[in-house]
């Protein structure tokens, strides 16, 4: 009897949701993403300014001048839980300054993080990161009458993101501008570090070895040394980010008495058509996201500040 | 959320993405009783694949010693313990003969959660239960090699005197080989937040695009046979590609034509038979030995299909070990299988034959009858031997192999024998 319904069941279980898509003509796999709320077109009033000084800014001095000038402002970050896979929580509260001197703009973020994540080479290691998003085309106004996506913009509403990641900053720092194994694990041999015996070199085996590396071979900027510890990319949407041709923006992170302290610039314009440009005396908006990787964040798993913000920069005087 | 249909369940299970099966499905059948551990197929694939930095701890292919050893080390238990603890008929099967079909549920029905169904029962923030093995897993890929239970280790039950008797021996271990499955429904792609993971539409391969890939590992995570690793080196995720160059028959030596995967081809102890599956399961091709085996003759298993992800590489289970083991490992369908392969038919007699004698694919096979050279009993079943002839061919046609089921013997005549 109870087989006899559990079969029934999922007979007309599948009759009915096929009959329900049949109506609706929603694409199933997009069924992971929960409907977009008003909520989540509605910027909020407060705001980010960004300030104009005067003069070159040596990048140096930009942790101090950006302390002195501008004013933090405070946004509040919450778990990802709009589409799968859900995670984050961990990082309540994220701040943020910003300036520019009419060449460059400049932010300064920082966040809690009672511990330091910059390595990615083990399999359960993960890394702290911090994301700025923009509109990537000239928005004025985000209302529910004027959409624009905040999970990483929307089929032909695309947003540039800046992504700064902690295991970058690190190979950045390393020789020859990349982390390897051997960096993780000193004690390890590998064959193509050591004078391969003569006998039985194979030259063929031993040249092939980055063409079969993966993303060696493909080209992709987490394979190699990048010389820069933000990256430059493009999404339209959850799951469609991609890292442009053009890397524009740059940056530098510490990590201070469980606090990360991270700079991000770029010129305020660029030649890029795949860059948010900025105009002094405008404005647009910016949403942001923080990883925590102790907590094994990373994609869609990550702290988010939801609603999109005011960003006004100041006119250059 | 969509419905789709899992035969290897007998039902309708929840998976992200639409069912869409590929025209032709990669799948291999491993007779595990034939099998040796002597890792050729491992090492065939390491040298291959595998060789460069940051892959020393990946092997695509692997060989464990069931039930203790496991690459990486406890996976198969941690996944069921997962399934397990649903509290809700946890892998619970109906097997009676209404709740099999022929074609859409040979097995019977399953009634506990897949992997998909248990994350959403659970409430997870995500596809699929799972869990990405740190690096002690990882690091002894041999661990517990050859390495018995017996129920003489067991202080609750006196010690055992005869201890290898079929049907079941009560000291045991059997080896166990896997590749990626490349599944119907992997848990890798539908995990993947990105989409960077593929499964072909021309053989079913399934597949990690490395511009795509950021290496979020959420592929390690969900797949219950783990078998996408990360590596380090490049800080992407790498995952069996099926030697799919051979397979789409780039392989100079096969002239075009499909060719088995590295780790099928070096097999040593000949358990190994890869080809291509029909694409429709409901319509089998009894002259494709793959579809044969697996859909018509049912003498070949998917390993843990209680998982949900419909896997492609399918086992004919070892004869001496424990029952229970057994199904749990290979579902309600091992007591037929084994009896099939206890007392083999004609016809299995002689696909059997076919294993491991050419690198190409068959995509077709033919028996002619040969006179009866044998006739036995086994386990109370009469069992008669014929020396059929088996012919199998690739998919243009070609004729690659004939061999008989006796395997053709040449004796020394006397004087010959005294010179040496």
């Amino acid at each position: 009897m109870m087989k006899c319904l559990l079969r029934r069941s999922v007979f007309f279980g599948s009759a009915l949701v096929a009959l329900f898509f049949l109506c609706s003509g929603i694409a199933f796999s997009q069924g992971l993403e929960a409907e977009i709320s008003m909520e989540e077109n509605i910027p909020t009033e407060e705001g980010l300014t960004v300030k104009y000084i005067d003069g070159n800014v040596n990048l140096d001095d930009a942790h101090t001048t950006l302390g002195r000038h501008a004013e933090p402002y405070k946004l509040e970050l919450q778990m990802q839980d709009k589409a799968f896979p859900n995670g984050g929580g961990s990082v309540k509260e994220v701040e943020v300054r910003s300036f520019h001197n009419g060449e460059t703009i400049f932010f300064r973020i920082s966040w809690n993080d009672e511990s330091k994540n910059e390595w990615t080479i083990e399999h359960a290691q993960f890394r702290d990161a911090v994301g700025l998003m923009f509109p990537l085309e000239e928005v004025k106004e985000i209302s529910p009458e004027k959409p624009f996506s905040p999970r990483m913009g929307d089929r032909g509403k695309p947003v540039n993101i800046w992504h700064w990641k902690a295991d970058w900053e690190h190979d950045l720092n390393a020789d020859g501008g990349y982390i390897h194994m051997e960096d993780q694990y000193p004690n390890m041999w590998h064959d193509f570090d050591s004078d391969p015996n003569p006998c039985l070199f194979n030259k063929e085996v031993h040249d092939s070895a980055d063409l079969m590396a993966g993303g060696i071979a493909a080209g992709s900027l987490l394979s190699l040394p990048r010389g820069r510890a933000v990256e430059d990319l493009n999404a339209v949407g959850f799951g469609t980010l991609t890292s442009q041709q053009n890397q524009d923006v740059n940056g530098t992170g510490e990590w201070k008495n469980g606090k990360w302290d991270v700079v991000i610039y770029r010129p305020l314009t660029t030649e890029d058509e795949n860059d948010v440009q900025f105009v002094p005396g405008t404005s647009t908006f910016f949403n942001m996201a923080v990883w925590n990787g102790k907590e094994g964040d990373r994609n869609g798993q990550k702290n988010i500040s939801i609603r999109w913000r005011p960003l006004t920069l100041e006119a250059a005087k | 959320m969509t419905l789709v249909h899992n035969w290897h369940l007998g039902r309708t299970m929840e998976y992200p993405y639409f069912e869409s099966r590929p025209e032709h499905q990669f799948a291999a059948v491993f007779n595990t009783n034939r099998c040796i551990a002597c890792q050729t197929c491992t090492m065939a694939h390491k040298s291959t694949w595998t060789y460069s930095k940051g892959q020393e701890y990946m092997w695509w292919n692997n060989v464990e010693t069931k039930p203790y050893g496991g690459y990486p080390q406890h996976w198969d238990h941690k996944i069921l313990q997962l399934l397990w603890d649903n509290g809700n008929n946890p892998m619970e099967w109906y097997t009676s003969a209404e709740d099999k079909d022929e074609t859409k549920a040979p097995y019977g029905l399953y009634n506990g959660d897949t992997i998909f169904e248990l994350a959403k029962t659970k409430g997870l923030n995500q596809v699929a239960v799972g869990y990405v093995p740190d690096d002690k897993e990882w690091r002894f890929p041999n661990i517990y090699e050859d390495t018995a239970s017996s129920e003489q280790t067991n202080y609750e039950t006196e010690a055992v005197k005869e201890s290898s008797e079929l049907p079941e021996h009560k000291r045991w271990f059997f080896y166990l080989q896997r590749i990626c499955n490349h599944c119907t429904y992997p848990a890798c792609l539908a995990a993947c937040p990105r989409k960077a993971i593929y499964k072909r539409k021309e053989d079913g391969i399934v597949l990690i695009d490395q511009k795509r890939c950021r290496g979020y590992r959420k592929c390690v995570e969900q797949c219950p046979y783990k078998k996408p690793m990360y590596r380090g080196e490049t800080r992407m995720s790498e995952k069996c590609i099926a030697c799919f160059p051979r397979v789409e028959g780039k392989d100079p030596i096969t002239k075009g034509r499909r060719m088995e995967a590295r780790c099928m081809a070096a097999c040593v102890g000949k358990i190994r038979l890869n080809g291509l599956l029909s694409g429709d399961y409901k319509k089998p091709d009894p002259k494709n030995p793959m579809d044969w085996m697996i859909h018509i003759h049912k003498v070949a298993l998917p390993l843990y299909p209680q998982f949900g992800t419909e896997p492609n590489v399918y086992y004919i289970p070892p004869r001496w070990a424990p029952r229970g083991y057994l199904r749990q490992m290979f579902g309600p369908g091992v007591d037929e299988a084994l009896d099939k392969y206890a007392a083999p038919s004609r016809t299995l007699m002689a696909v059997l034959q076919l294993f491991r004698t050419t690198q190409t694919m068959f995509a077709r096979f033919e028996v002619e009858d040969g006179p009866k050279i044998y006739e036995s009993e086994i386990m109370g079943k009469k069992v008669e031997v014929y020396d059929d002839t088996v012919i199998g061919y690739a998919s243009d046609g070609t004729e690659m192999v004939r061999i008989k089921v006796e395997e053709p013997t040449w004796e020394s005549d006397e004087k010959r024998m005294v010179t040496y």
